[in-house]
């Protein structure tokens, strides 16, 4: 077998195993999608498409340990470019209006999800997508970077911001940690 | 605190100090209380965030089950699909002026053959429509066809299944910003039940994979798995087939 053929079968092999590789990251790209627009419908559509652009350029992925970071940006280019423009305006969660005059419900494992999700979705987008990436997604800072193509730095000025900010919501909502201290002491 | 202090205790709760630089956080926690507390309370901000979104609700099924009379019999398609193809050649060889207007509505009888309705039967007389063409005068032509259908047998009082497949460049008739028939779609469908209009989902994976283009459809369309299928099926069925 000469080089050629060599090089096109390990390509074959490679591009199988990438393939599987993809299929099964869905679940974990819809989790971030999910979390960046909290509906369905988009987080499914901007991964089939994420998945299908993956696959479509299968070949530029040189590093295949990076395949995590990889979807990801292309997950969230696609987010941005098609998704953020037509966010619907956060309605109003009926699921936390219920449940407002409950005080005793709102220790509810299910009430401290929904409430965390509401402060997520109250952040400005880029905040929310650096938390996201960092605490859900579990991406190292250099990662997150990478993903969003923006500076170590502001991934971690991003997420100090952002969880002084969801703190600050969710102590509003009266569900922040039994002893709230300001995270920045005064100086 | 100052700012690169906080960044060092976020690190700190992420994970990404050196193995060092932990063992010093660690240090500075025992000797100051309180520092110690603002790591805790990251940690459990961060646990309580992974918490909200371990379980994200799934996806909502999209292939809609409205049309669905006998549909699982898929498994014959290939052959139902030859059957198509043979049929759609006969029927074009053997009926001229078939494009002609008054004269489009044609009844396949099992052997794919064509012939005029002259004695459509009155009862449960089925139609589906078919649109492969992007035109939306086409289009409109069409729903005029099936609005005047409908309104005839509703006259009398007759029974009457109005399917319209918009399938290829057809779909434009049921897509969101392209159609312009889209308050009209909407009228028709919700004063006759007897109507449906179906889009074909082999197409809109078509155009997103190939074009990168996402289809959204109008409201009022349902979604099958493949409009050509659908066709076949229908005609198999007996259904009176007339090509937009």
């Amino acid at each position: 077998m000469n080089d050629r053929n060599g090089t096109l079968f390990a390509n074959f092999g490679r591009r199988r195993r990438l393939t599987q590789q993809i299929g099964a990251e869905r679940q974990r790209l819809y989790r971030i999608a999910w979390s960046w627009c909290h509906d369905s419908h988009q987080a499914d559509d901007l991964v089939q498409e994420t998945l299908a652009r993956a696959l479509a350029k299968i070949d530029s992925l040189r590093e295949e340990s990076r395949l995590q970071v990889w979807l990801t940006q292309i997950l969230a280019n696609l987010h941005r470019d098609q998704y953020r423009r037509i966010r619907p305006d956060t309605g109003l969660d009926t699921d936390v209006l219920a449940a407002r005059d409950d005080p005793e419900q709102a220790v509810d494992r299910s009430m401290l999800i929904a409430r965390t999700r509401r402060a997520i979705e109250l952040l400005k987008d880029d905040q929310r997508q650096v938390l996201t990436l960092v605490d859900v997604a579990e991406f190292s800072y250099a990662d997150t970077a990478n993903i969003l193509n923006v500076p170590v730095g502001t991934v971690m000025s991003r997420l100090s911001r952002a969880r002084r900010r969801v703190r600050e919501i969710l102590e509003q909502q009266g569900i922040g940690h039994a002893e709230v201290v300001p995270l920045r002491r005064p100086q | 605190m100052k700012s690169g202090d906080e960044f060092e205790l976020h690190a700190f709760i992420d994970g990404e100090l050196s193995t060092d630089q932990q063992a010093e956080m660690l240090e500075a926690m025992r000797a100051d209380p309180e520092l110690a507390r603002q790591a805790c309370e990251l940690g459990q901000l961060k646990a309580q965030l992974r918490l909200a979104y371990a379980d994200p609700p799934a996806p909502r099924q999209r292939v809609t089950a409205k049309v669905k009379a006998s549909w699982p019999a898929i498994a014959a398609s290939l052959a139902m699909l030859a059957f198509g193809l043979v049929g759609g050649w006969l029927l074009h060889a053997s009926a001229p002026g078939l494009a002609a207007d008054a004269n489009r509505l044609v009844v396949l009888d099992p052997e794919g053959r064509g012939q005029a309705p002259a004695a459509a039967e009155d009862r449960d007389t089925r139609i589906v429509f078919h649109l492969t063409n992007a035109d939306q005068a086409v289009a409109g032509q069409l729903l005029d066809d099936v609005e005047g259908m409908l309104q005839a047998y509703a006259a009398d009082g007759r029974p009457l299944r109005v399917e319209v497949v918009s399938h290829s460049d057809g779909l434009d008739l049921l897509r969101e910003g392209l159609t312009r028939h889209k308050e009209r779609i909407h009228r028709l469908a919700g004063q006759y039940e007897n109507l449906t209009f179906v889009a074909c989902k082999n197409t809109m994976d078509r155009l997103r994979v190939e074009r990168g283009i996402e289809v959204r459809l109008i409201p009022d369309a349902e979604v099958i798995d493949s409009g050509v299928n659908h066709v076949v099926k229908r005609q198999k069925e007996g259904w009176s087939y007339i090509r937009g």
